[in-house]
């Protein structure tokens, strides 16, 4: 009987796991974006950026937070990202 | 006399696929060596390989996690990865598929004598997930250097080491890694000769983050009481110094699955949509 119950609550947490992952996973791959400020041509300007897009900017470098706590890209628009990670 | 007991199918399965564990690891380090040049550093993989490795398919799932937390942004990929695959897998992602890993089983291959480790340690790997992935990145930044990625050796060996070669081979200045990333890289080079997987079993924040779905996966291992002898042969299949009969799920266990070996078969894997035998204790632990 215990067994049972068991079997039953573990199924229970699996399938509320992987529910909880599967929605942060199209959420953050889909929905979710960052507001990035950037330069171009010298002035000023802020990028929505999308997390697979932020996944690929913070492996390298391209992105990073300022004392304000603004999120800044590392290089001007329309100039290639850096191509090796800072770390 | 010992009675056998009837392995479910996925017992069995699994028994089956035990002998090709080693090709399997090899088929997955295919994949994630970026063979077809994909380079999709877009998304994470939930393994343990650098995203700043010349040969890298996806990007790494703790670099992400740590550059976002020193951004104050929450990883909804990485993190959704990682408890969907956690919650169906378990750590037989650390056992089967990731690359790292798989480095270290293949140094455990040479014969050296081999040390054990104290089970204490196993407890290093929240420390280091809670500090150098979470919180340091969160209040220093990723300038510190504390920082996981700085003193990260898979970062060292699969970045750092090949950057170091292609410089000094293209004649320019070769840029070395700081002291400290050095240092651990050269320990931890040296401690996969004598010590089975020590970095996945004393330091892997992911290892860290799949243990603790260990308990509640779809995939665990199962113990059937009444076929179990307490011959401890499974202490001595388990590599990593568990005791599989008492804790079936450990969190350091990596889900080799070598201790389902045992001739009792009184270990198996098991999944919680399987109807369970009448003596199994699917959550013993």
């Amino acid at each position: 009987m215990d067994s049972r119950k068991n079997r039953k609550i573990k199924a229970l947490a699996f399938c509320v796991l992987v529910l909880l992952g599967v929605v942060l996973l199209i959420y953050g791959a889909f929905f979710h974006s960052t507001i990035v400020s950037a330069q171009r041509q010298g002035e000023a300007t802020v990028l929505a950026k999308s997390e697979p897009n932020l996944i690929k900017e913070v492996s390298v470098g391209g992105v990073t937070r300022d004392d304000s706590g603004k999120i800044k890209q590392t290089y001007e628009v329309g100039e290639e990202a850096p191509k090796a990670c800072p770390t | 006399m010992v009675a056998m007991v009837k392995k479910t199918t996925l017992g069995r399965f699994s028994s089956r696929l035990l002998g090709w564990r080693m090709w399997i690891q090899t088929a997955f380090l295919l994949l994630w060596l970026d063979p077809l040049g994909w380079r999709m550093h877009t998304m994470c993989s939930p393994v343990f390989h650098c995203y700043a490795c010349p040969l890298a398919t996806f990007a790494c799932p703790i670099g992400i996690i740590a550059q976002f937390s020193a951004l104050h942004i929450f990883p909804f990929v990485a993190i959704g990865l990682l408890v969907a695959l956690g919650a169906v897998f378990g750590s037989l992602v650390c056992g089967w598929v990731c690359p790292f890993g798989y480095l270290q089983d293949l140094a455990a291959k040479v014969p050296t004598p081999k040390f054990d480790l104290p089970k204490f340690t196993g407890h290093f790997r929240y420390v280091m997930l809670i500090g150098t992935v979470l919180a340091i990145p969160y209040f220093f930044g990723e300038g510190h250097p504390l920082f996981v990625c700085r003193i990260c050796p898979a970062g060292a060996l699969e970045a750092a080491v090949p950057t170091m070669v292609s410089q000094a081979s293209a004649g320019e200045k070769v840029v070395w890694p700081n002291a400290l990333k050095l240092t651990i890289l050269i320990v931890f080079l040296i401690a996969i000769f004598f010590i089975k997987r020590p970095w996945c079993r004393v330091l892997c924040p992911l290892g860290a983050i799949f243990s603790l779905f260990n308990r509640v996966s779809a995939f665990f291992l199962r113990l059937d009481s009444e076929a179990c002898t307490q011959c401890e042969q499974c202490h001595t299949l388990c590599e990593y110094g568990i005791e599989p009969e008492k804790t079936p799920n450990d969190l350091r266990c990596i889900r080799c699955l070598e201790c389902t070996r045992c001739s009792p078969d009184a270990l198996t894997l098991g999944s919680v949509f399987e109807p369970s035998r009448t003596n199994a204790q699917p959550s013993a632990d």
